[in-house]
C-alpha cells in the first residue's frame, strides 16, 4: 500500500520573484512522472499540494501552473512562516518534495457552459490562476468570464506577466488600493466592481480565493449579482498538516478543509464559526 | 470444550511470548498504572483500573519518526519486532477498534496501520465478556483463579491453542458485566449529544464561556484519551545537515496555537472556542464521521484534569439544558 504521508522528489526548474516577499516556484518530478487523469489534467484547478523540503517541513499551496502541464507545477510562496522562509533561500535546481494533489478543486465539470466570474486578492490567486489556464485551455467550453482581482499596490499583482495573454480571453478587472502614477485600472475595493460585470446570474458560477475582506466581495457583488450561494465556490484556507483528514488541524464546523474542501460551496461553510 | 488457563500459569504464557515478541502490560509505577515493557512477567497485573496513558501509545506513540533521510537517502520509519499488549481491558480494546476505523479510513495512516498488523491485542476481563469489544484474543476470568481464552482471530487462536491453556470445563462463576456509569449511559445515544453540542454553541454559551475560564490549555485531557490522536509533524536537521528525521507528535486542539496559520491569525483563538472544538469533535463531527461519539466513558480526562473538568457532569449539564429548551410535546 503507498504511504500517502510520503513525500516525492522534485526539483526547482525555474525560480521567480513575482513580488517583495511572493516567489514562483517551477517544480518538475524527478525520477517519477505526474499522473494525469482521464481529462489529461494533473490535478483540478483548487485542489492542493504540501511543497515541503527535508529538514524544514511541509505547507499547502493551491498550484498556479495550468492543470494540462505535465511536466512541471508552479507554486506561488509568500514568504510567511518557517517553512516557506527556507523554501525562500533555495536556488534553481534545489531539490523540494511534494505531495498530493488533495481535496477537491473548483467544480470545473460543473462551469462548462456557464459565465464564470472569479474573484480573488492578494496571494489568494494561485489557484484562480490555474482555473484560468484551465479555461483558456476550453475557452469555447465557457460563456462570459471574469477575473475579478485586488491588491494594495500595482506591483504586488501578482502574474502579471500573464495579464496579456489572459485579456486576449476573458475580462480582467483589476484594482489597487495604492495606485502609481501610470496605474490604469480601478482603485479600491475588489467589491465596488459590480458595473463591470455583464453576466446572466442564473447561468453563472463563481470561484473566490482570498483572505477575509473577500467575504465583502460576496455580499456586494455577487448576490447583489443575483448569484446563488450553491453556485458559489470557496476556497478555505486553514492550516495543514498530514493533508489526508487524520491531523485535526484544518477542521472547521463538521468539514476538513484537506479532504471535503478547500473548495466549498458557499454555503457549506458560510455558518462555521471556526 | 473452552480453553482455560490458570491465573498461576499466566507468568508461564507471558514468558513464552517474550520468546518472540516484546511484551508490554499494565503494572505499577511512581503509584500509576502504566503500559510497560514486561521483564519480570509476575509485576503484570491482571486487575485494575485503569492505565495512565491509554495504549494509544503503542500505535501513535506520543513521538514517531515517520522518515529519516540520509544523504538524500528516505527511510520510512517501521516497527523492528513484533509486539503483544497484553492486559487490555474492555474500554481499551474498545478505544483501538474505533481508532483502526478512524486511521484506517482512506486515505489510511499507514505508521499506524502497520504499527496494528505487528501487534497482538490481547484483553483480559475480570467481568464477563459478553459482545467481545476487539482484539485477538480476550480472558475471562472464571472463579477468581482461572481464565477462558476466548479468541477472535487467527493470532489469538494460536496462543489459545498453546500448551499453557487446558481444555476444561468450566464450573465457576463469571461475574457480570459492569454496572454502566452515568456516561457510558449518555454515549448510548450518540444522536443526542450531538445535537445538544451543536445547540449548546449557540444557546448555552455560558458553559464553555464557563469551561473557557477553567480549562488552563495544558492538553492533558488530550494526551490521556484513548481516542484523541491529533497530531503535528516537524523536522529535525542534524547539524552538518547530513541526516533529517521527520518526526510526528501528539498535538492537541485545545493548546493555543493549534489553529494557527502562518502569519498569526488563529481561527480559534479563544480558549472556549478551543475547549469547545474538542468537545464538538468527539461528540458531533466524530459522530457525524463515524456515526458514534469518540469516547469510551474510561475516566482519564477527568482523573487527570488539573483544572477538575469532568466531562461527565459538563455533558449532563448541556443535556440537560437541552432537553429542558425543547418545546414539550403532548400526545
Amino acid at each position: 500500500m503507498e504511504n500517502s504521508l510520503h513525500p516525492k522528489k522534485v526539483k526547482i526548474v525555474r525560480l521567480e520573484d513575482m513580488a517583495s516577499n511572493v516567489k514562483l516556484f517551477r517544480l518538475a518530478p524527478v525520477g517519477w512522472k505526474f499522473p494525469a487523469n482521464k481529462s489529461g489534467l494533473i490535478f483540478t484547478p483548487g485542489q492542493f499540494v504540501l511543497a515541503g523540503r527535508w529538514g524544514a517541513g511541509e505547507a499547502p499551496f493551491g498550484p498556479a501552473s495550468s492543470p494540462f502541464e505535465k511536466g512541471f507545477i508552479e507554486l506561488g510562496v509568500r514568504r510567511v512562516g518557517n517553512v516557506t522562509a527556507t523554501f525562500h533561500h533555495l536556488r534553481e535546481g534545489d531539490e523540494m518534495t511534494l505531495r498530493g494533489p488533495y481535496g477537491n478543486g473548483y467544480p470545473i465539470d460543473f462551469f462548462q457552459g456557464k459565465d464564470v466570474v472569479m474573484v480573488t486578492g492578494g496571494c489568494g490567486i494561485p489557484p484562480i490562476a490555474a482555473l484560468i489556464e484551465y479555461i483558456i485551455a476550453r475557452r469555447e467550453s465557457f460563456g462570459r468570464v471574469y477575473l475579478l482581482y485586488g491588491a494594495l499596490a500595482p506591483k504586488d499583482l501578482l502574474f502579471r506577466e500573464r495579464f496579456e495573454n489572459w485579456e486576449e480571453k476573458i475580462k480582467l478587472i483589476l484594482t489597487v488600493d495604492k495606485p502609481t502614477p501610470d496605474w490604469k485600472g480601478h482603485i479600491g475595493l475588489v467589491s465596488e466592481l459590480t458595473k463591470e460585470i455583464q453576466i446572466d446570474p442564473l447561468n453563472t458560477a463563481t470561484a473566490m480565493c482570498g483572505p477575509g475582506p473577500m467575504t465583502a466581495a460576496l455580499e456586494n457583488i455577487l448576490r447583489p449579482l443575483g448569484i446563488a450561494d450553491r453556485r458559489i465556490f470557496v476556497s478555505e484556507e486553514r492550516k495543514m498538516s498530514c493533508g489526508i483528514g487524520k491531523c485535526q488541524h484544518c477542521t472547521t464546523g463538521d468539514k476538513y478543509v484537506c479532504t471535503d474542501g478547500p473548495v466549498f460551496y458557499y454555503d457549506q461553510v458560510q455558518g462555521n464559526w471556526d | 470444550m473452552p480453553r482455560v488457563i490458570s491465573q498461576g500459569n499466566i507468568p508461564n504464557l507471558i514468558t513464552d511470548l517474550k520468546k518472540s515478541h516484546d511484551v508490554f502490560g499494565p503494572m505499577e509505577k511512581d503509584g500509576e498504572v502504566v503500559f510497560g515493557k514486561v521483564e519480570d512477567p509476575t509485576n503484570v497485573l491482571l486487575r485494575y483500573k485503569t492505565t495512565l496513558l491509554p495504549p494509544k501509545i503503542f500505535f501513535l506513540p506520543p513521538e514517531e519518526e515517520l522518515f529519516k533521510v540520509t544523504n538524500g537517502r528516505v527511510q520510512e520509519g517501521r516497527v523492528e519486532k513484533p509486539f503483544i499488549i497484553f492486559g487490555l481491558n474492555r474500554k481499551d480494546l474498545e478505544a483501538i477498534v474505533y481508532l483502526d476505523q478512524i486511521m484506517g479510513k482512506k486515505p489510511a495512516d499507514t505508521f499506524y496501520l502497520n504499527r496494528r498488523k505487528s501487534s497482538i491485542l490481547i484483553g483480559v476481563f475480570e467481568e464477563e465478556v459478553g459482545v467481545p469489544p476487539g482484539g485477538d484474543l480476550i480472558l475471562e476470568m472464571v472463579s477468581g483463579n482461572d481464565y477462558r481464552a476466548i479468541a477472535l482471530t487467527e493470532k489469538g487462536r494460536i496462543i489459545a491453542n498453546s500448551e499453557f491453556f487446558k481444555e476444561g470445563k468450566v464450573d465457576g462463576k463469571v461475574a457480570p458485566t459492569e454496572t454502566p456509569s452515568k456516561l457510558d449511559q449518555m454515549l448510548l445515544d450518540s444522536e443526542l449529544i450531538a445535537q445538544a453540542i451543536k445547540w449548546s454553541r449557540e444557546n448555552y454559551r455560558q458553559v464553555w464561556e464557563r469551561l473557557g475560564k477553567v480549562c488552563i490549555g495544558c492538553g492533558i485531557c488530550t494526551y490521556v484519551c484513548p481516542l484523541c490522536y491529533c497530531t503535528s509533524t516537524e523536522d529535525k536537521t542534524s547539524f552538518d545537515q547530513s541526516v533529517c528525521s521527520r518526526c510526528r507528535k501528539w498535538d492537541a486542539c485545545t493548546l493555543p496555537g493549534f489553529a494557527q496559520i502562518a502569519g498569526g491569525h488563529n481561527f480559534r483563538p479563544t480558549q472556549a472556542a478551543r475547549y469547545f472544538n474538542w468537545f464538538y469533535h468527539k461528540f458531533v463531527r466524530a459522530y457525524k464521521e463515524f456515526g458514534q461519539a469518540q469516547c469510551v466513558a474510561c475516566g482519564r480526562c477527568q482523573k487527570y484534569c488539573p483544572a477538575g473538568i469532568d466531562i461527565e457532569k459538563v455533558l449532563e449539564e448541556i443535556i440537560d439544558a437541552f432537553q429542558k429548551a425543547q418545546p414539550t410535546r403532548k400526545f
